[in-house]
């Protein structure tokens, strides 16, 4: 039985492909979508953050979440071609009962230069402390290799 | 007749029963979705474990949305797997 329904989509894009322009990438997310019959309700940006573990030796990454129209028929599609992708990561393709209304704002002003690099220092982290120097002291009583025999 | 040390008296008849007292269930005061990263953090322990319904104190229903939600966000990179974020 075939079946339309709303759905979620989060990606997790490449910061390296999306510094080389953030319009022609997002276009061609959609146009994975689109081209399993998919009608775009919003797509927009959700995020850029640092990652809480590196994902194909990446610390940083820009969310795209999208919501579409699609048949359920064509999901597993979806899910494969974005599981295929170089540009996506990570994908996660929910059903949702609604669309929330922020969706449907207008995308903020998303300047891919100011992507901090990988290198970059996380805001706001703690220097790292300096180990010290752990210095062997002689514990009156120990025995030691040399004297401990009998 | 053995009393295994407890003087005998047990818990029979005690308020707090076999398992312990009855607390009241916690509703969660925002959204169980995984994009609401800062709520859901604050059911991890110091190690990255999801707290059990006797720390959250949520229904079984609303413990099983957590856990979806917070392992939906690790998948993501949201969320540590384990250790502090």
């Amino acid at each position: 039985m075939e079946r339309v329904r709303t759905y979620e989509c989060m990606c997790l894009l490449d910061n390296r492909e999306v510094r080389k322009g953030w319009d022609p990438l997002k276009s061609a997310v959609t146009g994975m979508f689109t081209k399993h019959g998919a009608e775009m309700l919003s797509s927009k940006r959700w995020d850029e953050r640092r990652l809480l573990y590196s994902i194909r030796g990446q610390q940083r990454g820009t969310y795209l979440l999208s919501y579409f129209k699609a048949n359920t028929q064509q999901i597993a599609g979806i899910r494969r071609d974005l599981q295929f992708s170089d540009v996506v990561m990570r994908s996660l393709v929910l059903a949702c009962e609604d669309v929330p209304a922020a969706a449907y704002e207008p995308e903020a002003a998303f300047d891919v230069n100011t992507i901090p690099s990988e290198e970059a220092p996380v805001a706001g982290a703690a220097p790292v402390a300096q180990e010290p120097e752990i210095t062997s002291t002689p514990i009156p009583g120990e025995r030691t290799e040399e004297g401990g025999g009998a | 007749m053995s009393s295994f040390g407890n003087g005998g008296g047990g818990r029979r008849g005690s308020k707090f029963g076999r398992f312990g007292q009855k607390r009241p269930l916690v509703l969660p005061a925002e959204p169980l979705d995984y994009k609401n990263v800062a709520y859901l953090g604050k059911f991890l322990t110091p190690n990255g474990k999801i707290q059990s319904r006797k720390r959250t104190g949520f229904s079984g229903q609303n413990q099983r949305q957590l856990a979806l939600a917070i392992k939906r966000a690790r998948f993501l990179g949201l969320m540590q797997f384990v250790g502090r974020a």
